[in-house]
C-alpha cells in the first residue's frame, strides 16, 4: 500500500503509525512516486498522534527528530521510504541505530542526512551575494535539498547588519533576514534593481578568479567533484556555467 | 587616526582590475588556503570565524578558493632566484593602499565570495617598513571597518619583534614560510633570508600564543585573541635537492616542537629561469606523496622514521601507508573486528572514516567482508591487510600484494589527492571526526 502524506514531520510520523504493521508499505509525498491504478492512502496529519509517536522515538534515540528533519529535506525520490525503514528500525530495537552501519535501512539513511549535511556545508561556501540598490543582498541557488532556512542562522550570525534574501529557485521559497528578523516565504520571482557598483565587484571577482587558477596544473576533473557543474548556475566567477 | 592618509598613493575607493591581478598572480604560488581553526566572535561588525574552514569556490587547477589571496605589494627589494617578484626581474610593479585591500576584503566578503584575507607581502623598502603597513590594513579592517572574518598575515623575516607580536593579536593564522628545506639551499637560491630569519619569528610566537592561552586559561585575561588559528608554513618541493626524508623530518618537527597547524608542500614551477634553478617542474606525483605522508604523522599516528629514511624519497608507485606495510608484513593481517582504531588507522586504503565507521558498525555486529561492501568501504588495497571474522580474502604472498597494489594506484591517479577527498564529512552527529576536516 502506498502511504502519501503531506510532506511535513507530522505528517509523516502520523504516516508513520498508519504504515508501521504493513509489510509492504510506500511512504511518500511525492506524486511522481504514486503507482498508476492503485489507490494511495491519503494520510491527514494528526498533531496529537503525531506529538504521541515523536515522544515515543525520542525515548529510543534522543537525536532522531534531528535525523527525521534532514531526511525530509532531502531531495532525491526514495528518501522518505528510506526514512521510513530507518525509524521502523529504530521502533523495533527500542534503542539508537544510527550507528548499525552494516545494516541497509541504517546505511542508506545514513548516507541520505550525509548529502543533506554535505549540501548545507557547501551552500555555506557556494551562496552568491548580489547587492540591491537600497543595500539588501540577494542569492539565488537551486539545491538539490531542502536546505535554504538551514542556511539561515549562519548568514544571519555574519552579516548581521546587511538584510538578505536566500532564494531557492526550484522550491520558489526564500528564506529572509529584514535586519532584525528571520524568516521563510513562497517566492516565486523576485524583481532586483542591482547597486551601481554590483557590476564592477562582479567583474573584479571574475578577474581574481582568472588570476589564480594556475593554467599548467588543469584538473577539471578534480574541480567538477568539488564543485559540482550544476551549483555553477549562480555563481559569479563560473559565468553561471551551466551542466 | 588618519596616519594611513600619509602612505603614499592613498587614493581610496575600489581597486583596479590591473592592480588586482598583478598582485594575486604573484600571491597564487603560496598554496595554503586553508580558513579553518578560529572561532572568532562577529561582535556587532561583518563577519565571524567558521572553526572547520569553508570553500567558497574551486578553480580548474582544482583548488579551493577560501581566502582572497592578496599581496600588498610586489616591489620586492629582495632577489630570492625562484620568485617572480624579485628585485632583478623587470614585472609590472603595484602597491595596494590599505584602503583598497580593506575595501576588497569588505565587499569580497559580503557576497560571500570569501571566507577572509590571506594578505601577504614582498619586502617592500624594508622589512620594518613592510610589517609596518601589514599591521596597518590589519588593524584597520579589524577596528575601523569592523571586520571578524578570517586573516592570515603573513609574517615578513628579520621585521622587529614587537610588529610581530602586535599582529598576531588582530590575524587569525600567521606564516612565515620556510620556502627551502636547508640551510645551504637558502643560502643558495634565497640569500637574504636565513635559517634563523624565518625560525625565530615562529618560535616567538609559538611561545607568545602558550602564554596567552595559559593566561586565558587562569581567567587573567578575558579578551582578545592571539593567532586563534596558529602558523602554518610552506616547503618548495623540487626546486633545491632535498629527499622527502629530509623534509619530513623538518616537518614533523614543526608540528611537534612550533606545534604548526599546518605544514604545505608547493611543487615547484619554473615562473622564472635562473642557472640555480631546474627547468622542468617537479612532479606533482611527489607533492601528493608528501601530503599523504603528512597526514599519516598528524592524524594516523606514524612518526617519520617509520616511512622513510633520512635521504630517501618516498615510494612513487604505491602510497607510504602501504608501502610501510609492505615493508611489515608480520603486521598484518589484523582483523577488523577486534584491532583497535591505531591498528586500523594503519591498513592501507582504511582512512579515519571508515575507521571509525568500522568500530560504530562493529558494536552491533560481527562485521563480514560483504557488511564492509555495504558500507561502501574501499577494499582493494584493505583486502589484503585483514580479515573479516577470521576470513581473509587477499592475495597469498608479498610480490603479488605489492603488484595489485601498484596496479590499484595506477587505476586512482585520474583522481589523485584521495586523502583530501576524505573531507567529506561523515554524518554521524555523534562522531568527532569533523576534526579531520581536510582543512585542518
Ligand atoms: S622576499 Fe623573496 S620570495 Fe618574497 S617577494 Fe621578495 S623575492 Fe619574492
Amino acid at each position: 500500500m502506498t502511504y502519501f502524506f503531506d510532506g511535513s514531520i507530522s505528517g509523516f510520523l502520523t504516516a508513520f503509525l498508519a504504515a508501521y504493521h504493513d509489510e509492504a508499505a510506500l511512504v511518500t509525498s511525492r506524486r511522481q512516486q504514486l503507482i498508476l491504478g492503485e489507490a494511495p492512502v491519503y494520510i491527514k496529519t494528526d498533531e496529537t498522534r503525531a506529538a504521541r509517536a515523536k515522544a515515543r522515538l525520542l525515548c529510543f534515540d534522543d537525536g532522531c527528530m534531528k535525523d527525521l528533519n534532514l531526511l525530509l529535506r532531502c531531495g532525491d525520490d526514495n528518501s522518505e521510504q528510506i526514512a521510513f525503514s530507518y525509524f521502523k528500525k529504530l521502533a523495533k530495537s527500542g534503542k539508537p541505530v544510527h550507528n548499525m552501519l552494516s545494516d541497509d535501512a541504517v546505511f542508506a539513511a545514513v548516507e541520505k542526512i550525509r548529502r543533506v549535511g554535505l549540501e548545507l556545508h557547501r551552500f555555506h561556501g557556494f551562496i552568491r551575494f548580489m547587492e540591491t540598490a537600497s543595500g539588501a543582498l540577494y542569492a539565488p541557488f537551486a539545491p538539490d535539498h531542502d536546505i535554504c532556512d538551514l542556511l539561515l542562522p549562519h548568514f544571519r550570525a555574519r552579516l548581521p547588519r546587511y538584510p538578505f534574501v536566500l532564494h531557492d529557485i526550484t522550491r520558489k521559497k526564500a528564506a529572509v533576514y529584514d535586519g532584525k528578523n528571520a524568516f521563510v516565504a513562497p517566492l516565486e520571482q523576485a524583481e532586483i534593481v542591482l547597486s551601481g557598483n554590483e557590476n564592477a565587484w562582479q567583474a573584479l571577482f571574475s578577474r581574481y578568479y582568472a588570476a589564480v587558477n594556475i593554467p599548467s596544473r588543469e584538473r577539471l576533473k578534480q574541480m567538477r567533484g568539488y564543485l559540482p557543474v550544476r551549483y555553477r548556475r549562480f555563481m559569479t566567477e563560473t559565468h553561471g556555467e551551466k551542466k | 587616526m588618519f596616519d594611513f592618509l600619509l602612505w603614499e598613493g592613498y587614493n581610496g575607493g575600489m581597486i583596479t582590475q590591473e592592480k588586482l591581478t598583478i598582485l594575486t598572480e604573484s600571491a597564487k604560488y603560496d598554496v595554503s588556503c586553508s580558513s579553518s581553526g578560529s572561532r572568532r566572535k562577529n561582535e556587532g561588525g561583518t563577519g565571524n570565524g567558521y572553526a572547520a574552514g569553508c570553500c567558497h569556490s574551486f578553480t580548474p587547477d582544482g583548488r579551493c578558493i577560501s581566502l582572497l589571496k592578496i599581496l600588498l605589494s610586489n616591489d620586492c627589494i629582495y632577489d630570492c632566484k625562484y620568485c617572480p617578484s624579485r628585485v632583478s626581474k623587470d614585472v609590472p610593479r603595484a602597491t595596494a593602499t590599505p584602503e583598497e585591500i580593506c575595501e576588497l576584503t569588505m565587499d569580497f566578503y559580503k557576497r560571500n565570495y570569501i571566507e577572509g584575507l590571506f594578505l601577504s607581502s614582498a619586502v617592500h623598502k624594508n622589512p620594518n617598513y613592510t610589517m609596518e603597513r601589514l599591521l596597518l590594513v590589519v588593524k584597520k579592517l579589524r577596528l575601523e571597518y569592523g571586520f571578524h572574518g578570517y586573516i592570515h598575515l603573513k609574517g615578513i623575516p628579520r621585521a622587529d619583534e614587537s610588529l610581530t607580536r602586535e599582529a598576531a593579536k588582530y590575524a587569525d593564522r600567521m606564516s612565515y614560510n620556510i620556502e627551502l628545506p636547508s640551510e645551504q639551499s637558502l643560502k643558495l637560491l634565497a640569500p637574504q633570508k636565513s635559517k634563523e630569519s624565518l625560525l625565530l619569528p615562529m618560535k616567538q610566537l609559538t611561545l607568545e600564543r602558550a602564554a596567552f592561552v595559559e593566561e586565558k586559561r587562569k581567567g587573567l585575561i578575558k579578551k582578545g585573541y592571539f593567532l586563534p588559528a596558529g602558523q602554518t608554513t610552506q616547503m618548495i618541493v623540487g626546486a633545491s635537492p632535498e629527499a622527502d626524508g629530509r623534509i619530513l623530518r623538518l616537518t614533523q618537527s614543526l608540528y611537534r616542537k612550533m606545534q604548526l597547524k599546518r605544514v604545505y608542500y608547493s611543487s615547484y614551477i619554473p615562473v622564472v629561469q635562473d642557472s640555480l634553478l631546474p627547468t622542468a617542474a617537479a612532479a606533482q606525483l611527489r607533492e601528493h606523496r608528501l601530503y599523504q605522508a603528512d597526514w599519516l604523522l598528524r592524524f594516523y599516528g606514524f612518526g617519520v622514521e617509520e616511512l622513510v629514511g633520512e635521504g630517501e624519497n618516498l615510494d612513487m608507485e604505491v602510497d607510504p601507508k602501504c608501502a610501510w606495510a609492505l615493508k611489515n608484513m608480520h603486521l598484518f593481517p589484523v582483523e577488523i573486528n577486534r584491532a583497535p582504531l591505531e591498528a586500523l588507522l594503519r591498513v592501507p586504503g582504511i582512512g579515519a572514516r571508515n575507521a571509525h565507521k568500522i568500530l560504530a558498525a562493529r558494536a552491533y555486529t560481527k562485521l563480514k567482508f560483504e557488511d564492509l561492501i555495504k558500507m561502501k568501504i574501499a577494499l582493494k588495497r584493505a583486502k589484503h591487510f585483514i580479515t573479516c571474522d577470521g576470513k581473509f580474502y587477499g592475495a597469498k604472498n608479498e610480490l603479488a600484494v605489492r603488484g595489485l597494489l601498484t596496479a590499484a594506484e595506477v587505476g586512482e591517479n585520474a583522481t589523485q589527492l584521495s586523502l583530501f577527498d576524505d573531507f567529506v564529512r561523515f554524518s554521524d552527529r555523534k562522531n568527532a571526526l569533523v576534526a579531520l576536516d581536510g582543512q585542518l
